[in-house]
């Protein structure tokens, strides 16, 4: 009784009965390719994690040398030294976020057109996207962060070239068919 | 009953082993899912390269997210999530191949009468359906998803999924018969 009422349930479900096809066996073992990129994952994870106090610092360091570099006179000659910061550096942080939201535009487009990755590419770009999301969690408490802001862009940069060198290989591909 | 292919039970020893990034629990995980897993994907894009690619990125996502599954659901349901959303994505990014006709199908059947496999075998006549149908009535009949669910997959309404399974079904019917009656006339004429 039981059984018919689990067998009539099933027949309504699939009437064709497809679920007797056999399962599609893999033509080939992918567990070597997988255990790699999550090797190579973690790795990337550890070094990350070890050496993103370096990179903030050595963000920081560039971004100063890139403000005294590029924009030395935009404070009068006479002006002090902190009121050279105080009006510069709003300005660096508008157009970190300008140039932020470009790039995230470029890469909105690039995702839309460039096909299947390689798996390495793939673990890359998840793993840039994982650090977008983490820096964005940071800026959500503290948004007017320079170093945050320059981060962000660098990733971005990272992930649109990613797309970039992809979208070269589509191309080509389909140039020589 | 499983009520689908991946309804597999996994303990959760393994599980929490593999959270914190055992390659050997990830391998075990993966040998116990890699066949259902590849299954699905290649029912719905019936193509093998493509069916591996989608496997082998749905497996680096789920064991990359592993730490984000928070468990209230059983594991297989979540990677077979996984697995059906690379697999339509993979759909979309695909140039878009035209529908097979039920026509062309059954002027194909007439005109190549003499050829071995002619008949319509459930597989056979599934792989003429075209991608989105075929992907609907094997996520409705197989995979056991809701129209709710399907057409949250596909970003339409819940009228597009019923109305597809209806069509999906009824040309698997036809294709069917059309090799069931395509039998006999091969056997006579071989005798």
């Amino acid at each position: 009784m039981r059984y018919s009422k689990v067998h009539i349930m099933q027949k309504e479900r699939d009437p064709l009965n497809l679920g007797s096809l056999p399962l599609v066996a893999p033509p080939s073992d992918e567990w070597p390719l997988i255990r790699s990129a999550l090797v190579k994952h973690q790795r990337r994870r550890r070094f990350t994690r070890y050496s993103g106090g370096l990179l903030a610092v050595a963000a920081m360091l560039m971004l100063a040398v890139g403000l005294f570099i590029h924009q030395p006179d935009l404070a009068p000659p006479s002006a002090p030294a902190t009121a050279t910061a105080a009006t510069t550096a709003p300005q660096t942080l508008d157009s970190l976020i300008t140039l932020s939201q470009q790039l995230e535009n470029r890469v909105r487009t690039f995702r839309s057109e460039v096909g299947g990755m390689p798996t390495d590419s793939l673990v890359y770009q998840v793993e840039l996207e994982d650090l977008i999301v983490q820096v964005d969690d940071e800026l959500s408490m503290r948004p007017d962060s320079l170093e945050l802001w320059s981060q962000r862009v660098n990733l971005l940069l990272d992930l649109s070239q990613l797309y970039q060198n992809q979208l070269r290989r589509d191309y080509q591909r389909m140039a020589s068919l | 009953m499983a009520t689908t292919p991946f309804e597999i039970e996994l303990d959760d020893l393994t599980l929490a082993r593999a959270r914190r990034g055992d390659l050997d629990a990830c391998e075990s995980i993966f040998r116990k899912f890699n066949q259902p897993a590849y299954s699905v994907a290649y029912r719905v894009c019936q193509c093998r390269e493509s069916a591996q690619e989608i496997t082998q990125e749905a497996f680096i996502t789920v064991f990359r997210k592993l730490g984000q599954f928070r468990g209230e659901a059983p594991f297989w349901g979540w990677l077979r999530r996984v697995v059906v959303n690379h697999a339509i994505s993979s759909l979309r990014k695909a140039p878009k191949a035209d529908p097979v006709e039920l026509q062309d199908f059954h002027g194909k059947a007439e005109s190549a009468s003499d050829q071995v496999g002619l008949a319509m075998d459930l597989e056979s006549a599934l792989a003429v359906l075209g991608t989105e149908d075929r992907t609907i009535v094997w996520l409705h009949d197989v995979e056991g998803y809701n129209h709710r669910e399907i057409a949250d997959l596909f970003g339409k309404t819940e009228s597009f999924s019923k109305t597809r399974l209806s069509r999906a079904r009824s040309q698997l019917r036809d294709l069917l018969d059309a090799g069931r009656r395509s039998k006999p006339s091969r056997n006579a004429a071989a005798r």
